[in-house]
């Protein structure tokens, strides 16, 4: 079996290659050196390789390669409708669409847009639903700007799908993202006079659980949350023994409901690890109470959002990139943990693959 | 004829090749030809902030901007620093 990490960092794209055992591993890269690399994923039906990539100088793109990153095509001329009267100023996450849509990939963007590829990512067009959203002169960009960052599919059903974005909130399609609605039932905004408005809450990462598709978890600027009705209402669940209500990283486990991991921070004006280490909190009763894995010590990193992840083995591995440019790795569902590599320019996103 | 040359990223994103010899009566029309065009022109047309143009040496925001004739030499070169507007550009050599 064949493990593969994609580390996006601030200076281009890392490979890290492993087997089953995920306790040795070798590094690849970088590759898309120039570019700042927001998001990479390994599109697990075809193989296709897709990494957000930006540049202060030269904009937002998005590359994708069908030889496993040995060579990179680039979409030419992604941008919004004139119309818009917005450009286009990040790329954020890529999503390969539903198994039974094989051409369809979803990109979230900044601000605060969402596109969709029916050409295996060549071209993207904006989403109208989102893009003239009613609701959008009430979003408001987080320090990260206006970032369409977590885009989740139902794999149930092709025509519900989630995307969150910071600071707008959570909403859900029913009709295969024409229409949108707001998914921010009893999610704390209290950066706001309102603290409970109907949009503008500042989503970190919104996951939605493969195998109980109508569960949904989300770290958030206040708080953790679960929903086990697709978002329509959430419980907050840091209170139940996380050191912090803060955070970005957010991963789940692939067959387990009840089982998650955050990485909590010290708060918004101090974005390191509590407690000086890196400490990877998991639940695995919903929420309900939570356990500090503790990875490294004395450690004031930080995370961010895309730089949690899982992936689908048994044991569940867990894996946390760090912005001092650490990779770690826990084969074993947080018990134990591996420094897979380190002295990588800052991560920005972690993602694992994994195939025969 | 005029010769453009492009910077190591933009040369990686057009097969390699950092020089192109082209025809053209403006440099946004030599720009507009190179396969990289909509990385130095966003999706309504205008020059990236953070892309500077150099025509013979000169930064073509003194030769009458993107209309003026490419010269013999057009010179594509990424902001050394970040920012927008007057900051980005000084006018004069700090003492």
């Amino acid at each position: 079996m064949d493990v593969l990490i994609l580390a996006g960092t601030r200076k281009g794209l890392f490979r890290l290659h492993s087997d089953e055992g995920r306790r040795d591993w070798s590094l690849d890269g970088p590759s898309l050196t120039g570019w700042e690399v927001f998001h990479a994923v390994r599109d697990p039906r075809q193989g296709t390789l897709f990494a957000c990539t930006n540049s202060p100088a030269y904009g937002a793109t998005v590359h994708r390669s069908r030889d496993e990153g040995r060579s990179w095509e680039r979409t030419e001329g992604l941008g919004l409708p004139a119309d818009s009267e917005l450009t286009l100023e990040r790329t954020w996450h890529i999503e390969p669409g539903h198994a039974s849509e094989p051409d369809t990939v979803w990109l979230g963007a900044a601000p605060g847009v969402l596109f969709k590829s029916l050409d295996g990512g060549e071209s993207f067009e904006a989403v109208r639903g989102v893009l003239e959203h009613p609701t959008r002169e009430r979003w408001m960009p987080g320090a990260g700007g206006l970032c369409c960052h977590s885009v989740q599919l139902d794999h149930s059903d092709p025509a519900r799908l989630y995307i969150a974005i910071s600071a707008a909130g959570a909403f859900r399609s029913e009709d295969g993202g024409e229409t949108w609605t707001p998914a921010n039932k009893d999610v704390a905004a209290g950066f706001l006079p309102d603290p409970y408005p109907e949009v503008g809450q500042c989503v970190h990462k919104l996951l939605v659980h493969p195998a109980r598709p109508e569960r949904l978890w989300q770290q958030n600027h206040c708080g953790v949350y679960r929903s086990d009705d697709r978002g329509r209402n959430w419980e907050r669940l840091d209170g139940n023994g996380l050191p912090s209500e803060f955070g970005f990283a957010l991963a789940i486990h692939p067959r387990e409901p009840d089982t998650a991991w955050v990485v909590p921070e010290e708060s918004a004006m101090n974005r390191v690890s509590c407690d000086g280490r890196l400490g990877v909190y998991r639940t695995r009763d919903a929420g309900a109470s939570w356990e500090l894995r503790p990875a490294f010590e004395a450690a004031w990193v930080a995370v961010l959002r895309e730089a949690g992840a899982s992936d689908s083995l048994d044991p569940a591995g867990v894996y946390v990139g760090t912005q001092s440019g650490s990779v770690f790795v826990s084969p074993d569902e947080g018990e134990n943990w591996i420094e897979a590599a380190r002295q990588l320019p800052p991560v920005l996103s972690v993602e694992v693959s994994a195939w025969q | 004829m005029a010769v453009i040359l492009l910077p190591s990223l933009l040369a990686a994103e057009a097969g390699g090749r950092s020089r192109f010899e082209l025809e053209a009566p403006s440099v946004e029309s030599a720009l507009r030809q190179l396969p990289v065009a909509d990385l130095l022109f966003d999706e309504h047309g205008r020059l990236r902030s953070l892309v500077n143009v150099y025509v013979d040496g000169v930064d073509v925001r003194d030769r009458g901007g993107l209309a003026a004739p490419p010269g013999r030499e057009v010179r594509v070169v990424a902001a050394v620093a970040g920012g927008t507007g007057a900051c980005a550009r000084p006018r004069t050599r700090p003492a």
